[in-house]
């Protein structure tokens, strides 16, 4: 955060941006990139594998569809196989009513190339997720008028507390860097239980929709670190910019990878916003 | 006493072979003044006065200073001069005439070699012992081309060889292959913990305020230590003991006041500085609230009070305070400050013995202030240095001078605090604190081996304890780790031991005199450090983490050898130097990736220790003399890091190894109211990373960096900077004002501040959404954000 401040200071003092053209290194041979997504609601459940590209390559990234894709419940020989989907552009399970358990630990394989790339996570128990409300706020600081939606819930675990929060308002989801709502036991979750606001002023009629996940601490920080890169400008002021730390490993064959594996319970609850 | 006689021998010497006439009281058509000095109030017998249009008219002052001279036809241009002082030209007008009137006389005004010859021997740099030492007078500081025309120590320090900057206007010092936190920056021997305003982009030093500053780089006496990388010993100016005198400036974003004199009596002085700057008294005529509402300033304040208790005692107390603000939309508030106290005693037993005692306490704090119904909180932090130190200095002959002493530090690092404020629904955090102490035991002599070879040696012993009140913890398998089990939390009590660590610091310096103009130096020395900043930013923030030796903590280490060559020519006008460094860092730290360590109580989990090297060359050629003054400096040094868990643990450059870097830093004086100032600097840029690639993770195009850190460049950097200053002609009044216009950037070099890496919608880098239209193309593109380009500033400065 105190980057932005600073940010937002030198903009104040004197600057002025221009695009320029800066020599880059390019990727040597192919990094494929796995995101793994594993709950307990069929729709979020997929796995995409796609690969790096040079960084000013205008063409689409390049999908990798001919993977073999499957997760195992770990410590059975239970294998919950994934097939390619074009519409999605990603790997899903054919069985829709397999989901993620609560307890159950998995393993995603993903093998390409004869390379083989694993990650794990375990399914933790959901927090709650009371309701939704919303009132009318005149403009604040930081804050344009509109309606603001609180989110009530009650989490009482006492470890492994690492949530997201995804707003869908109208059929589409709020994606921007500034959208990420990431949060763990820091500052207690007094909040949630009061009230937690989201930061967005919506209109009435507006379909909202909350999807709340509790996950494991290997991909919090994943994304935690994406968000930092994201947000850095690779200033004085920033640290030296690295790629996440993912929850992939390579246990066959030689390669690097890219991305993260996700298992989260899954708390939805929608609103619509009507006009006081 | 003999100033008054050397005045009335001048005065008798003027009446008796000049061809003035010495009047005496006469009645209608007579001018009647006095003529002082403007620096002390002495009256000046002795000095003519005459019309300009009628030289043999003149008269001389009296014993008294006064004068009489007859008018003639108004207006005319009186002229007033006395050896050793500026001529002054008034013009006098019925008006005036009818008055009694004063006519201040400045002393010629000491140009630079006089300001060093005073403070420094002209032939210093080849006879010192000093290794690795820079000094810059004030003077000189004061004439360089200045940001927003805010002059300023540490840019100024900036343009030394050896002192690398961290970016485009930003004051941070990387001396040597060290980092920013391995400075030891102190005000009249207390340390500063932040030294920046505006998060860097000024320091806190007003330069009315200041004495001299030395820097060290890193070859520092053994009477100083805890750091690694150089010391910037900044003095505070004292007060004279004649009368008050003021001076001070107007400028584009602050102004600046510095009054000085007897008090009580002439056995005690004071100076008291002050600056502000007014840059939200601006943001305050905004029409846009968004503008309007936010808040920018900080201020500085110093003082500095001298007591002369007899013949072989002195006492002065010194103080400093400075703070920042910045407050956005009236409900959230970043602060930051300093306070420093020093108190010092200086005793003399006889010419050749004397005994310093130096108490001191520092404090820095920050705050962050968050207003807000549901979420608001207050974030404060405070860290404090108390030092006592005693040091007994011996004279023995010409050739031996020793001194020795003990000097103890106590640190103490206060819990990090976040209180939610009333009706907030976050939960409150507080950390334990941390302290320390470090008692040093220091000796060291500068011995005269022979007419030709000298040496310098000392010896310090530093014995740390990190103390409680505080906690500590045992980690399972005794390693910390971000995923490692916290097995033990051990609790101590007040100043009950928790780790304990001791190092000597050696330093040995010899010098070989080849001729009178001509000498060798080398030098070796060893420095512990044991309280650092827990960041891996390149330049500081006024939240960083300061973080003391401990159990997983070890202090850090540095070695140093340097080898020098020094040579004066043209009877001293010129100095040239040329030195070279190689040098250990050991128990350097980085931070994981990802690391949170604000909050925590676990900091070492965040820790990654390592080692680092440096090394470079330094060539600086000054002209010290003359109408015109300054230097032209080249370094080139490379700085290396090797941490496992960086890089691949293999060895990467810092963001400041900037191999080349090149200063020429000119003054001139045209005439006694004309002077310029021109200064240009080159380095190579930045060691940074670039991404590679980009790759979709979460529906993002995120950019894909390297395994190897800072593997690329930003473009080299340059930059000119000018200035120019006028002086109003001495018309002998006692007000005398100066403008000088600055400007930075001369030739609007775009130098990178930072780049961003990312889409680029519709061609357009500021496209809105809202309001430039549908997304018709997206491409990857970079963007580069600068500073500063040709930026003018205009500073009006005064004395009275």
């Amino acid at each position: 955060m105190s980057n932005r401040w600073l940010i937002g200071l030198v903009f104040l003092i004197a600057s002025c941006q221009i695009e320029v053209e800066l020599p880059l290194a390019e990727i040597k041979g192919e990094i494929p990139v796995i995101e793994g997504i594993w709950t307990d609601n069929p729709i979020l459940n997929e796995v995409k594998v796609t690969l790096a590209k040079n960084f000013l390559d205008q063409d689409s990234y390049t999908v990798i569809k001919n993977a073999r894709v499957f997760i195992r419940v770990k410590g059975t020989d239970t294998i919950i196989p994934f097939n390619y989907f074009e519409s999605t552009q990603s790997y899903r399970p054919l069985d829709t009513d397999i989901v993620a358990k609560v307890g159950e630990s998995y393993e995603l394989l993903v093998e390409w190339k004869k390379i083989i790339f694993y990650g794990e996570g375990l399914m933790l128990e959901p927090p709650t997720l009371d309701s939704l409300t919303y009132q009318y706020e005149e403009k604040r600081p930081f804050r344009e008028e509109g309606y603001y939606i609180k989110a009530y819930g009650k989490i009482p675990f006492k470890e492994d507390n690492y949530y997201r929060i995804q707003v869908i308002e109208n059929d589409t989801l709020k994606n921007e860097p500034e959208d990420y709502f990431l949060f763990d036991d820091t500052f207690g979750f007094t909040f949630f239980e009061n009230g937690l606001e989201l930061g967005y002023a919506f209109e009435p009629d507006d379909r909202v929709r909350l999807i709340l996940y509790r996950m494991n601490k290997a991909p919090y920080n994943y994304l935690n670190q994406l968000l930092g890169l994201l947000f850095s400008d690779g200033g004085l002021f920033s640290p030296p910019p690295q790629n996440p730390d993912t929850n992939l490993k390579v246990v066959s064959g030689e390669s690097s990878v890219l991305g993260y594996f996700l298992v989260s319970p899954i708390l939805t609850e929608l609103v619509i916003i009507k006009e006081e | 006493m003999s100033s008054n006689l050397l005045k009335s021998i001048l005065f008798l010497f003027c009446l008796s072979f000049s061809g003035f006439n010495l009047l005496s009281a006469q009645n209608e058509g007579l001018f009647k003044g006095q003529v002082v000095d403007v620096t002390n109030s002495d009256l000046l017998p002795g000095a003519s006065i005459y019309w300009e249009d009628e030289l043999s008219g003149g008269v001389i002052s009296d014993l008294d200073g006064n004068f009489e001279i007859k008018i003639g036809k108004l207006p005319r241009r009186l002229v007033i001069t006395f050896v050793g002082y500026e001529k002054t030209i008034r013009e006098i007008t019925e008006k005036e005439v009818v008055k009694f009137q004063k006519f201040f006389l400045k002393p010629e005004e000491l140009s630079l070699e006089e300001v060093i010859i005073r403070d420094r021997r002209p032939d210093e740099q080849i006879k010192n012992l000093e290794t690795g030492k820079a000094t810059i007078p004030i003077e000189t500081i004061k004439n360089i081309p200045a940001l927003f025309g805010e002059v300023d120590l540490f840019r100024s320090l900036q343009l030394l060889p050896g002192v690398q900057s961290a970016g485009e206007g930003t004051g941070g010092l990387f001396v040597r292959g060290g980092s920013a936190d391995q400075n030891l920056i102190q005000i009249d021997g207390a340390p500063v913990y932040n030294a920046s305003h505006f998060f860097g982009f000024f320091s806190v030093f007003n330069p009315d305020a200041l004495e001299k500053v030395e820097l060290y780089k890193g070859n520092m006496p053994a009477s100083f230590g805890g750091r690694l990388s150089s010391l910037i010993d900044v003095s505070l100016r004292e007060g004279n003991n004649k009368q008050i005198r003021g001076e001070g400036g107007i400028g584009t974003i602050s102004s600046r006041f510095t009054l000085d004199g007897p008090l009580f009596s002439e056995k005690s002085t004071f100076a008291i500085s002050a600056r502000r700057t007014y840059a939200d008294v601006f943001l305050g005529f905004s029409s846009n609230p968004d503008v309007k509402n936010n808040k920018l300033n900080f201020h500085d304040l110093s003082g500095k009070f001298a007591f002369l208790l007899g013949e072989k005692d002195k006492l002065t107390f010194s103080t400093y305070q400075g703070s920042d603000f910045l407050g956005l939309e009236r409900s959230f508030g970043l602060g930051w400050s300093n306070f420093v106290n020093s108190l010092k005693w200086n005793h003399s037993y006889s010419k050749d013995a004397y005994f310093d005692l130096e108490a001191y306490h520092s404090i820095y704090n920050y705050k962050i202030e968050f207003d807000d119904p549901d979420n608001g909180f207050v974030w404060k932090n405070q860290l404090s240095e108390s030092g006592l130190k005693a040091q007994w200095t011996l004279l023995r002959g010409e050739n031996l001078q020793t001194y020795w002493g003990v000097h103890s530090q106590y640190y103490h690092f206060a819990p990090i605090a976040l209180i939610p404020a009333p009706g907030s629904n976050i939960q409150s955090i507080d950390t334990n604190p941390k302290s320390g102490v470090l008692n040093n035991l220091f000796a060291g002599m500068t011995y005269e081996i022979s007419p030709k070879l000298s040496t310098e040696a000392g010896l310090r012993w530093g014995l740390f304890n990190q103390i409680g009140k505080g906690v500590d913890y045992t980690y399972a398998g005794g390693i910390p780790g971000p995923d490692v089990a916290i097995t033990d939390t051990l609790n101590y009590s007040q100043f009950e031991n928790i780790k304990f660590y001791q190092g000597l610091e050696p330093r040995i310096a010899f010098r070989y005199l080849i001729n009178s103009q001509f000498s060798i130096k080398t030098a070796y020395n060893r420095n512990f450090q044991y309280v650092q900043i827990a960041s891996n930013s390149s330049a500081g923030l006024p939240i960083d983490r300061w973080i003391l030796a401990g159990t997983y903590v070890p202090p850090v280490r540095s070695d140093q050898v340097s080898l020098g060559f020094f040579h004066n020519f043209n009877q001293d006008k010129w100095e040239l130097s040329l030195e070279t460094y190689y040098k250990d860092f050991n128990n350097i730290i980085d931070l994981r990736n990802g690391a949170s360590v604000l909050f925590t109580d676990n900091v070492e989990t965040e820790l990654l220790v390592g080692k680092g090297w440096a090394y470079g060359a330094e060539f600086l050629l000054r002209k010290n003399q003359g109408k015109t003054t300054g230097w032209f400096s080249y370094t080139y040094s490379r700085t290396w890091r090797q941490i496992e868990g960086v890089s691949q643990g293999l060895k990467y450059n810092p963001r400041y190894d900037r191999p080349n870097d090149f200063s020429i830093v000119v003054n001139h004086e045209f005439s006694n109211s004309w002077s310029a100032g021109l200064t240009f600097v080159y380095s190579t840029g930045q060691a940074v990373s670039f991404p590679i690639g980009s790759y979709q993770a979460d529906r993002q195009n995120v950019p894909l960096y390297s395994e190897f850190r800072n593997e690329d460049r930003y473009p080299n950097y340059h930059r000119m900077d000018a200035s120019i200053t006028w002086r109003n002609p001495n018309k002998g009044r006692k007000w005398r004002g100066s403008w000088n216009a600055s400007i930075y950037n001369l030739y609007g070099r775009k130098n990178p501040f930072a780049y961003t890496f990312g889409d680029i919608i519709n061609d357009d880098i500021n496209y809105d959404s809202s309001t430039d239209g549908p997304v018709t193309s997206i491409r990857p593109g970079i963007i580069m954000t600068y500073l500063f380009t040709f930026l003018p500033s205009i500073t009006y400065n005064f004395e009275f």
